[in-house]
């Protein structure tokens, strides 16, 4: 059991180790395709730190968009971004308030951004066409067609788009028209098989499947992707029928809350803040250490082990980080430490009971794990609700907290238990000061 | 052994003054400041050559270009690329109906001509719509409330042995006084709300539900131990036995944020300052409360409990 605890203890130290020297350095190996940067590069910021532009895209007053124009709208604005090369994006749906929120982070080495441009005519309503195309007009690397001018049927002539399960398994759109469209599309389609009809988006390519056969008026059209692995096809369908549903949006968008920032200004704050990050982390060490002794020094490599894969999980989340977000992770190095306060104070008592330094840390950990629990649980509650209730920035703060407290459970109880019952097993560790109780050597 | 039942109601006395106080103040401003966030409104942030410009003058020359009332502040930052101190002027607008583009650029190049602007110096620019800052304040509610019902679900079924319900019940009176205890300070220095405010009272209603039980579950553990003991005694006994651990909590997680407050108050770091302060009051009313608030109304209840049952028994026999 003892030789057990040492080897487990090894490890967690080694691993610690490893975790923190890929977070500060980054690791490459080249047969593997492993390829991971300096966690700081790698984390997702929020625009508040990256600089760029966050917007909220509201329907007309009165006006409560259903989910499939919701879905609609999002495809036309990512659509719209696609075609300003802006790839570098989030574009949210917020369901309970029915809007939509989009965020461009400052792309890097750009001077001259202008916020305002970006979200020009973004939420404007869309004219979606399906042209016939002209084998003459096509650009020649992408092979995307222009538009012919030719149209065959608009946005509001769908009654219908949505993304259906086709041959085997693979996803499709249904298209279905209105009765009068559907004749227009039977003519169109009869004349043109074995052509592309393209659809466009404005004037911006979307897709041109072939016509393969004459579509009868009044059945439902399937558009399918030949060339593309079944499990992309799911993906592409569900833009598509957005896309094609887009045209009959029977409003527009407006940008009604818009938060602008240079980089300038957030990467100042990042630097500041992470310096205060460093600060406090070492504070608190030097406070475990001064007081708690040796298990202090325990609890200090548990937090950092904690803070380590509290930020390669951020990183690894792609959810962006904002500066509430880092004051999250700076609170839970302050609040992490507490498991480790209530435990050692346990294991103190046990010991000034006269136990031994083995029971009193087993004994220690045993009576204060509910309180752990239970105080570490209303603490997620809170951030769960948070993270549910809160616009961007805060969700960051709340995504922190929240990882931060099941972290702060799993070190609390796994790894600073196991280091201590390691040391506390060498023979050189049963002074009592070692543990911050006054007077002699413990029993053994 | 500290005593801290029978002195209960000095903390009482205290806390009520805090909250009296705020009152006060709430009256006297005709309710809460809000934020341009939640009342709607524009900020711009723009950078300044240096901080010797005039501010009165900045509010002149910005509101007669729009013909709006706008309000000018001044602020600063070190930009850590190169240790520079670079020095704000923010002016902002509250309005029902915000600055629109045009509106944007005549303040702005009306400040350029009068103050010698670089090109690029807008840093910030934000708008805000009073119906989503409604609807902000409206969720932010909200959620405080439906987490304090699950944190009161939560401990009645894990507190069964204390009168869960009352048990709960007494933390979230504590919850509520850290939360009142917030807004008085913000009342009192007239700080506005705004949703970083939002987020930190959710914080602390978890954090004080944390302190609060650690000692419960103190209470809890002395109850199946001891049965003898009065009400009181058990109940001093416990927080007696978990006051070290709540000051040592409070003292770490107070450093952490007091050195990101400091270092954001320095560097002028708004976002962050703005976050953190609240969170400094909330943690320190959040561990007072549940040792000087939670615990001794819970011991009041429990104790006119057993009066109860006491004068019942006659009447049954």
């Amino acid at each position: 059991m003892k030789s057990g605890d040492g080897v487990k203890s090894f490890l967690i130290i080694l691993i610690i180790g490893i975790l923190t020297y890929i977070a500060i350095a980054g690791i490459n190996i080249p047969g593997l395709d492993v390829d991971v940067k300096n966690v700081g590069e790698n984390i997702k910021y929020g625009i508040d730190i990256s600089g760029g532009i966050r917007a909220t895209l509201v329907a007309p007053e009165g006006l409560t968009p259903t989910d499939d124009e919701l879905n609609a709208a999002k495809s036309i604005i990512e659509a719209r971004l696609d075609n300003k090369q802006i790839y570098d994006r989030m574009v949210v749906i917020d369901r309970t308030a029915r809007r939509i929120v989009i965020e461009i982070p400052w792309a890097k080495g750009e001077t001259n951004f202008d916020p305002q441009a970006a979200l020009d005519d973004i939420g404007q309503t869309a004219l979606l066409t399906f042209q016939e195309v002209d084998e003459d007009m096509r650009d020649e690397f992408t092979g995307e067609y222009f538009p012919t001018g030719r149209i065959v049927v608009e946005g509001n002539d769908v009654s219908e788009a949505r993304p259906a399960i086709g041959e085997r398994g693979r996803s499709e759109v249904a298209l279905k028209l209105t009765s009068e469209a559907s004749r227009r599309f039977e003519e169109a389609t009869g004349r043109l098989v074995g052509q592309p009809i393209a659809i466009f988006l404005d004037d911006q390519f979307i897709s041109a499947p072939t016509v393969n056969a004459r579509i009868p008026a009044g059945t439902e059209a399937r558009i399918s992707f030949g060339n593309m692995f079944p499990e992309d096809t799911v993906k592409e369908a569900n833009r598509l029928a957005g896309l094609i549903s887009s045209g009959a949006l029977p409003f527009s968008l407006e940008a009604r809350e818009v938060d602008s920032v240079s980089p300038k200004l957030g990467q100042s704050a990042l630097d500041i803040s992470v310096q205060a990050g460093i600060i406090a982390l070492l504070l608190i060490w030097l406070f475990m250490i001064l007081y708690y002794r040796l298990p202090g020094i325990l609890s200090c490599i548990a937090l950092l082990g904690q803070v380590i894969a509290l930020v390669l999980i951020i990183a690894a989340s792609g959810i962006p980080l904002t500066l509430p977000g880092i004051a999250g992770i700076i609170l839970t190095i302050g609040m992490s430490v507490d498991a480790n306060v209530i435990i050692f104070e346990r294991i103190k008592e046990e010991l000034k009971a006269g136990k031994t330094v083995k029971a009193a840390i087993d004994s220690g950990f045993r009576r204060a794990v509910t309180a752990v629990l239970d105080g570490n649980i209303t603490t997620l509650i809170a951030a769960s609700v948070l993270f549910m209730f809160g616009t961007g920035p805060i969700q960051s703060f709340a995504f922190t907290l929240g990882i931060g407290v099941v972290l702060n459970f799993i070190t609390a109880i796994l790894i600073t238990r196991i280091l201590l019952r390691t040391i506390a097993g060498m023979g050189s560790a049963k002074k009592l000061w070692l543990y911050g109780v006054k007077g002699g050597t413990a029993n053994v | 052994m500290f005593d801290f039942f029978s002195k209960r109601n000095y903390f009482f006395i205290l806390s009520g003054l805090i909250i009296v106080t705020g009152i006060i103040g709430l009256i006297y401003n005709g309710g809460f400041v809000l934020d341009i966030q939640f009342q709607g409104g524009t900020v711009i942030q723009i950078e300044m050559n240096d901080d010797t410009f005039d501010i009165q003058r900045a509010e002149e020359v910005a509101s007669s270009a729009v013909d709006k009332r706008i309000i000018a502040q001044k602020s600063h930052t070190l930009d850590t690329t190169d240790n520079r101190r670079i020095d704000f002027l923010i002016v902002s607008v509250a309005t029902k109906e915000d600055l629109n583009d045009d509106e944007r650029r005549a303040v702005i190049s009306a400040l350029r001509e009068e103050f010698d602007i670089k090109e690029d110096a807008e840093m910030r620019f934000g708008s805000y719509s009073p119906s989503i800052g409604r609807e902000l304040q409206q969720r932010g509610i909200t959620a405080v409330i439906i987490a304090s019902i699950l944190m009161l679900l939560y401990i009645w079924i894990r507190f069964n042995i204390m009168s869960g319900l009352f048990a709960g019940l007494t933390a979230i009176v504590a919850l509520v006084h850290d939360v009142a205890v917030m807004l008085s300070v913000y009342t009192i220095f007239g700080i506005p709300l705004n949703e970083s405010f939002i987020a930190a009272v959710l914080t602390i209603v978890g954090y004080s539900m944390n302190d609060t039980i650690v000692i419960y579950d103190r209470i809890r553990e002395n109850t199946k131990i001891s049965r003898k003991d009065t009400v009181e005694g058990l109940v001093n006994k416990s927080i007696t036995q978990s006051l070290k651990r709540s000051i040592n909590t409070s003292i770490t997680t107070l450093t952490c944020v007091v050195t990101v407050y400091v270092l954001a108050s320095i560097n002028g770091i708004g976002s962050i300052k703005e976050f953190s302060f609240p969170l400094i009051i909330g943690l320190a009313s959040g561990t007072y409360s549940s040792i000087f608030i939670a615990s001794p109304l819970w011991v009041m209840w429990k104790k006119s409990q057993q009066k109860k049952t006491i004068s019942n028994k006659p009447a049954k026999a």
